[in-house]
C-alpha cells in the first residue's frame, strides 16, 4: 500500500508543482495519472522515489515514510522501484547490455563500477529480462542504435534488474506511435497482473487510461482533483474526460476502446 | 597564438559594434538653435534630442580623435611629416563640425542621419595615422623583396645539408718536437703504413711552436711528400701533444696543395700557432699530418639532421608529458567548473566561481609568458616547455571538459540515480560514458596544439626543436634552421590529419 499524505512540492523558482496531494494506491494496483502538461504528475512520480525533494508531506511504503529515507536506507527504497521515462533515458552510447545491467546498481558492490564489473549472476539476469522483453539479439548493439518501442523495452528489462514490487511509468508511451504503445502498455500489464507489481503511470490518452488503468487520478495545477476506480473509468464519456484533463485531451482511435 | 579554435575570442571586434552605435534611436523635436549651441560640446546635442548612445558615440570619438592627435605630435617614435599632421587635424576637425551639423540636422528633421560620413572621416583618420606608426614602407617592400632568396631557397630546400659525405681519407703523419732536445733532429719522416706508400719528411723535424707568451714566430717548416694520389689536393691539420687535431690557420688561409702528375708536393709554412698548457713540462710531441680525400664511398646523415630529429622527438614528448598532466589536473578540475553539476549549494557555487576564475585568468596569459616563467623557475629546458604547456593545457581542457559536463543529458543521470545507484556508480554509469567521447576528441587536439606551441616555447628556452632552431637563426645556419622548419611542418601536418582523423570516430 502507497500513501501520499499533503504532498506538495514548491520548486526554487517559486513554482508551486504540487499543492496538497493526497491518495492511497493499493498494492497490485495499476494507477493511472492523468492531467495536462505542467499539471504535475513528473513531479508526484518523481516525489515518491525522492528523485525530486517534496517541500512537505509524507509518502508512506509497506509503513516506511519513504521521504525520512536518507543515504543507503533511500538508496535500499530506491532499488523497489522501477522507473520508466517517456525520453526512455538510456546511456546512449552505451551497449544495451550494460544499460540493463545498469539497473542492477542498488544490489552490487560500488567498488565494481570503478571496473565495470558485474557478478556472473547479474548478467545472466540481464539476458533474461532481454529474453522477456524480446531484444536478446540486440544486447551488443549501441543504446541509439535501436527504434524508440526498442529503447523503450530497455527502459522496462533495466527496471526489471531491480526486482521491483513498484513501477513508476512517466509517460512511457509519448513518444512512441500507438501500435508501439499499445506493445509497451501490454509489457506493463503483465508486470501488473502476472508479478503483482503496482504500477504508477500517467498517460495521455483516454482509450489508453480506460483499457490499462485499474484506478486513476487526475491532476490539475498541481491539485489532485479526480480520483476514481475502474468501472468509473469505464463509464466516462469524453466530456468528463475533458472536464478533467482540457479540451486537448483526445483519443488515438476516436470512438474505440481498444482491447 | 596557435590554438585557435575553442578558445579564440575575438573581444568585441568593430563588425558588431558599429551598427549598434549607429542604430537610429527615437529623436525629440528640439529647436535647432539651442541643438546647435549644446552640440559645441560634441555629442551633447545629440543627447538633447534624445539620441544619447549616438552622442556618447561621437563624444567618445572625439575624445579619442583628440587625444591621438596630439599624440602624434609629442611622440618621437616615427616621423609625422608636417602635411600629414595637418591632414589629421583637419580631418579631426571636419569630424567635430559634421558631429554639430548632424545633431542640428537631427534636431529640425528626424529623417535625416549621415552616419556614413562619420564613418569615412574616421576611418581616414584612423589609417592615415596607422600607415606612419607602423612605419608602412612600400618601397622596401617590394624593390629589396630579393634581399630574402638566398636565404629563403636554402629554407625551402635544405636537403642538401642533411647528408654528409662518407670520406676515404689518406691520413700521414710525422713527429715535430717543441722545444728541440739538446740534439736537434734535423728532419722527421712519417712510417710507411698505408697501401699508396705515401711518406711525408718534415724538416726540420723540432723547433718552436708560434706562441703568445714568447712573441716569437714559429720554426719554419718544410715539408715534403711522396706517393700521394696524382693532381688530388692535400690538406696540413696539426695534431698537439693531447691529440686534438685541427687545421694550422694563418690570417684566416688554411693550408692545401694540388699533388703533382706523381703524387708528390711540397709544402713550406710555420709552426702553427699553439700554447702549451703551463703544466706541460719538457719537450712535446707534436705531430704533423697531411689528409688526402681519395674517394667518397657514400653518404650518411648530417649531423645537424640527426639532432633536429633528436629535438623533434623531444617536442613531441614535450607535447606528451604536458597534455598528460594537464588531464590529470583537468578532469577533476573540469567536474569543480561544471554549471549543472556544482549549482546546487551556495559553497559549491563559490568554488565554481573560484575555479572558473583561476581557469580563465591563466588561458588568457601566453604560453610563451609562461615559458620565460618557467625557464626562471627550472633552468633552460625542456621541462621549462612542458611546465608553461601543461599549465595552458590544464586551463584549456578544464574549460573544454566542464562544457562537455554541462551539456551532458541528464535523463541517464536520473534514470541511474532511480535504479538505486549511488553517487559513484552514477558518474560511472551515467556520466562517464557521456563524456569519454568528447573528453577524447578534446585531449588529442589539444596534444596537436601542443606539439605546435611546444615548437614556439623553444624560442624562449623552452627546449625541443625551436629551442635549436632559434639557435640556427641567430647563427644564420640556414640550411639547417630549414631542416628544422620543414620537420615542424611534417610533423603538425601529419599530427593535423591523424588527430582529425582519431576525432571523427568520438563526435
Ligand atoms: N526543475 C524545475 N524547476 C522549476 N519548475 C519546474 C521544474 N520542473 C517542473 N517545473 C514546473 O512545475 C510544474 C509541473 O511540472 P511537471 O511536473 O513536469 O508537469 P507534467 O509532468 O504534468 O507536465 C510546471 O509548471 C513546470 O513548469
Ligand atoms: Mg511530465
Amino acid at each position: 500500500m502507497l500513501v501520499v499524505e499533503n504532498l506538495s512540492k514548491v520548486y526554487d523558482n517559486g513554482t508551486a508543482a504540487l499543492k496538497d496531494v493526497s491518495f492511497q494506491v493499493p498494492d497490485g494496483a495499476f494507477l493511472g495519472v492523468i492531467g495536462l502538461s505542467g499539471s504535475g504528475k513528473s513531479t508526484l512520480l518523481r516525489c515518491i522515489n525522492r528523485l525530486i525533494e517534496p517541500t512537505s508531506g509524507r509518502i508512506i511504503w509497506d509503513g516506511v515514510d519513504i521521504t525520512e529515507l536518507r543515504g543507503e536506507e533511500l538508496r535500499k527504497v530506491r532499488r523497489k522501484i522501477g522507473m520508466i521515462f517517456q525520453q526512455f533515458n538510456l546511456v546512449k552510447r552505451s551497449t544495451v547490455m550494460v544499460n540493463v545491467l545498469s539497473g542492477r546498481l542498488g544490489y552490487t558492490n560500488p567498488i565494481y563500477a570503478l571496473v565495470n564489473h558485474f557478478p556472473k549472476e547479474d548478467r545472466d539476469k540481464a539476458l533474461a529480462a532481454l529474453e522477456r522483453v524480446g531484444l536478446s539479439d540486440k544486447k551488443d548493439n549501441r543504446a541509439d542504435a535501436l527504434s524508440g518501442g526498442q529503447q523503450q523495452r530497455v527502459g522496462i528489462a533495466r527496471a526489471l534488474m531491480q526486482e521491483p514490487t513498484m513501477i513508476l511509468a512517466d509517460e512511457p508511451v509519448a513518444s512512441l506511435d500507438p501500435v508501439l504503445a499499445h506493445s509497451i502498455l501490454d509489457q506493463l500489464e503483465v508486470l501488473n497482473r502476472e508479478d503483482g507489481m503496482t504500477v504508477l503511470c500517467s498517460l495521455h490518452y483516454l482509450d489508453l487510461v480506460q483499457r490499462y488503468s485499474t484506478r486513476v487520478i487526475g491532476l490539475r495545477d498541481g491539485r489532485l482533483v479526480y480520483e476514481g476506480t475502474r468501472e468509473e473509468i469505464r463509464n466516462m464519456t469524453d466530456e468528463d474526460f475533458k472536464d478533467i484533463y482540457g479540451q486537448e485531451a483526445e483519443r488515438i482511435t476516436p470512438g474505440s476502446i481498444m482491447g | 597564438m596557435a590554438d585557435a579554435p575553442p578558445d579564440f575570442n575575438p573581444s568585441g571586434g568593430p563588425p558588431q559594434d558599429l551598427p549598434d552605435l549607429f542604430t537610429p534611436e527615437e529623436t525629440i523635436k528640439r529647436n535647432p538653435i539651442v541643438t546647435g549651441l549644446l552640440a559645441l560640446i560634441p555629442g551633447a546635442g545629440h543627447a538633447f534630442i534624445g539620441r544619447s548612445r549616438q552622442g556618447a558615440g561621437y563624444f567618445g570619438l572625439t575624445v579619442v580623435m583628440g587625444l591621438l592627435l596630439y599624440w602624434a605630435q609629442v611622440t618621437t617614435e616615427f616621423e609625422v611629416f608636417p602635411g600629414l599632421w595637418i591632414v589629421l587635424l583637419v580631418v579631426a576637425i571636419l569630424f567635430y563640425v559634421f558631429t554639430i551639423f548632424s545633431a542640428v540636422s537631427l534636431a529640425g528633421d528626424a529623417e535625416k542621419f549621415y552616419p556614413r560620413i562619420a564613418l569615412i572621416l574616421i576611418l581616414s583618420f584612423t589609417y592615415l595615422l596607422g600607415w606612419q606608426a607602423t612605419e608602412v614602407n612600400l618601397q622596401k617592400f617590394f624593390t629589396e623583396f630579393s634581399d630574402t632568396f638566398d636565404t629563403f631557397s636554402r629554407i625551402l630546400w635544405p636537403w642538401n645539408a642533411a647528408i654528409d659525405p662518407i670520406e676515404d681519407v689518406l691520413v700521414v703523419s710525422t713527429p715535430f718536437l717543441a722545444p728541440c732536445p739538446d740534439d736537434p733532429i734535423a728532419s722527421s719522416m712519417s712510417e710507411l703504413d698505408n697501401e699508396f706508400g705515401a711518406q711525408i719528411t718534415l724538416e726540420p723535424g723540432c723547433g718552436v711552436m708560434n706562441e703568445d707568451r714568447t712573441e716569437e714566430p714559429g720554426t719554419d717548416l718544410m715539408l715534403v711528400g711522396t706517393g700521394f694520389v696524382p693532381n688530388t689536393e692535400v690538406v696540413l691539420w696539426w695534431e698537439d701533444p693531447i691529440g686534438e687535431d685541427f687545421r694550422p690557420n694563418y690570417d684566416g688561409e688554411t693550408l692545401s696543395v694540388v699533388t703533382d702528375a706523381d703524387g708528390n708536393f711540397e709544402l713550406a709554412f710555420e709552426a702553427p700557432r699553439y700554447n702549451t698548457p703551463g703544466q706541460a713540462v719538457g719537450i712535446q710531441e707534436h705531430e704533423a699530418v697531411i689528409r688526402q680525400l681519395i674517394d667518397i664511398t657514400g653518404y650518411e646523415l648530417s649531423e645537424n639532421f640527426l639532432l633536429a630529429l633528436n629535438r623533434l622527438i623531444i617536442t613531441i614528448f614535450q607535447a606528451l608529458m604536458a597534455t598528460s598532466f594537464g588531464i590529470i589536473f583537468a578532469f577533476p578540475i573540469s567536474f569543480l567548473a561544471a554549471r549543472n553539476l556544482m549549482w546546487g549549494s551556495p559553497l559549491t557555487r563559490v568554488i565554481y566561481y573560484a575555479v572558473r576564475f583561476i581557469m580563465n585568468v591563466s588561458r588568457s596569459i601566453e604560453p610563451l609568458i609562461w615559458a620565460v616563467i618557467a625557464v626562471i623557475w627550472v633552468g633552460l629546458s625542456p621541462f621549462a616547455g612542458v611546465i608553461a604547456l601543461t599549465i595552458h593545457t590544464i586551463a584549456a581542457l578544464g574549460k573544454l571538459y566542464s562544457e562537455s559536463i554541462e551539456s551532458i543529458d541528464s535523463g541517464p543521470i536520473e534514470a541511474v540515480t532511480a535504479t538505486g545507484a549511488n553517487g559513484l556508480q552514477t558518474i560511472m554509469y551515467a556520466i562517464v560514458p557521456q563524456i569519454i567521447p568528447p573528453y577524447l576528441s578534446f585531449t588529442i587536439y589539444r596534444w596537436d596544439i601542443n606539439v605546435r606551441m611546444s615548437t614556439i616555447l623553444g624560442f624562449v628556452g623552452g627546449g625541443g626543436i625551436g629551442q635549436i632552431l632559434s639557435q640556427w637563426i641567430n647563427q644564420s645556419l640556414w640550411s639547417s634552421a630549414g631542416i628544422a622548419v620543414w620537420m615542424i611542418a611534417i610533423t603538425v601536418s601529419v599530427l593535423d590529419y591523424a588527430s582529425a582523423e582519431l576525432r571523427k570516430r568520438f563526435v
